[in-house]
């Protein structure tokens, strides 16, 4: 059997909020970072908070959340993490989140290859049947990013976002397994 | 949409602790229904060690679904039946017991399962459901033929009781045999 979490610029290893709290805390204080990520106000955490938060997440969703840290292949620096969330087992489907927190590592693909390995575990470890997930009109990086994952736009919930005096869309996007299999095999 | 908690016999609900604790800390003073339901020797718990059990298993989460089984003639309550996902695989096992005797070998069982199996293949969309029995439990065995299942296995002498080795039953039915035996019945 092929090794699923690892890919040629990043692999996906555990959350350990006593490791990782520190460096999450600091890329929170980027507020692009946080308002690529996030729609709420960014806010600034201690390291200890973003450790409660972990620690209590972990333990709240163990049975839904399949969360993961990215790092480089290279030297096994952390670079963000990775989230899929099964919002009903019954549907198979689920909700996936991704961050990279160091700026140098923007735009590179990165982040790209982490949702491509996150996607193969949902659909040939979890046997997910789609993957949903949500991006701001203003990040186009991202946009592209998730289109070369396979993502397709399902859907935008209009002027979702007032943010420095504009409103902007919230974009749903959406991959199913069967164009998951496609894409795996022919990526453009 | 038809209510796919009401079948033909019976109805699944669901109950305080306190009541299940009632009804539990009474079924168990059967042993006869505890050899035939579980492996474990039997034994008896009070209400409260029950109740405790009942509280620990609520709340919705995804691995566990849990009924009690009331009769439609007189709303009594006659027993329970759960269902436990193992969702990457769409599997499920089940259990069921009729804590009230009377109700033995009349097809309240058979009906509480086929409403559990509905339950697992068209709400929870599952892929198969599994159980386990005990070789000396005929009625069982009658029943969950009759529900769909088939023998898929035995563990050969896993038990021991009365000076007797005896076996265990693996049964199982695949979402496909359960869809066309509701093609049949229709």
């Amino acid at each position: 059997m092929n090794e699923i979490l690892k890919g040629k610029l990043v692999h996906l290893a555990a959350v350990d909020p006593e490791e990782v709290s520190k460096s999450f805390a600091a890329w929170n204080r980027d507020s692009e970072y946080k308002r690529l990520l996030d729609t709420e106000p960014p806010r600034l955490h201690s390291t200890k908070a973003v450790k409660d938060w972990m620690e209590k997440e972990l333990e709240k969703y163990s049975d839904t959340m399949y969360w993961f840290t990215i790092r480089s292949a290279a030297d096994n620096q952390l670079l963000g993490d990775i989230n899929l969330d099964v919002v009903g087992w019954n549907s198979r489907d689920a909700f996936v989140g991704l961050g990279i927190g160091p700026r140098d590592f923007w735009g590179k693909g990165y982040g790209t290859e982490a949702m491509q390995l996150a996607l193969q575990f949902a659909f040939t470890e979890l046997n997910l049947h789609r993957v949903t997930l949500t991006v701001f009109e203003y990040n186009p990086r991202a946009i592209r990013s998730y289109e070369k994952a396979g993502f397709r736009l399902e859907g935008r919930l209009r002027g979702a976002i007032l943010r420095e005096g504009r409103r902007w869309d919230v974009l749903y996007m959406g991959v199913l397994r069967e164009e998951w299999r496609e894409h795996h095999d022919h990526p453009n | 949409m038809k209510d796919i908690f009401r079948g033909e016999l019976v109805r699944l609900t669901v109950e305080s602790p306190e009541t299940i604790a009632k009804a539990q800390a009474r079924w168990f003073r059967d042993s006869e229904l505890l050899r035939l339901a579980e492996s474990d020797p039997a034994y008896m718990w009070s209400e409260k060690n029950r109740k405790e059990w009942v509280e620990k298993q609520d709340g919705q989460d995804a691995k566990n679904f849990r009924f009690c089984i009331r009769t439609l003639s007189d709303d009594k309550l006659i027993g329970e039946v759960s269902i436990h996902p193992q969702w990457v695989d769409a599997d499920a096992w089940v259990g069921i017991g009729l804590g009230e005797r009377d109700y033995w070998g009349r097809g309240y069982g058979t009906d509480a399962m086929r409403l559990i199996l509905q339950y697992g293949f068209v709400e929870l969309n599952l892929h198969r459901i599994s159980l386990g029995l005990h070789s000396y439990n005929e009625r069982a065995l009658k029943s969950y033929e009759k529900a769909g299942f088939k023998v898929e296995g035995v563990m050969r002498q896993d038990t021991f009781r009365e000076g007797r080795r005896t076996d265990g039953i693996y049964m199982g039915i695949l979402r496909d045999e359960w869809l066309t035996m509701q093609g049949e019945t229709a």
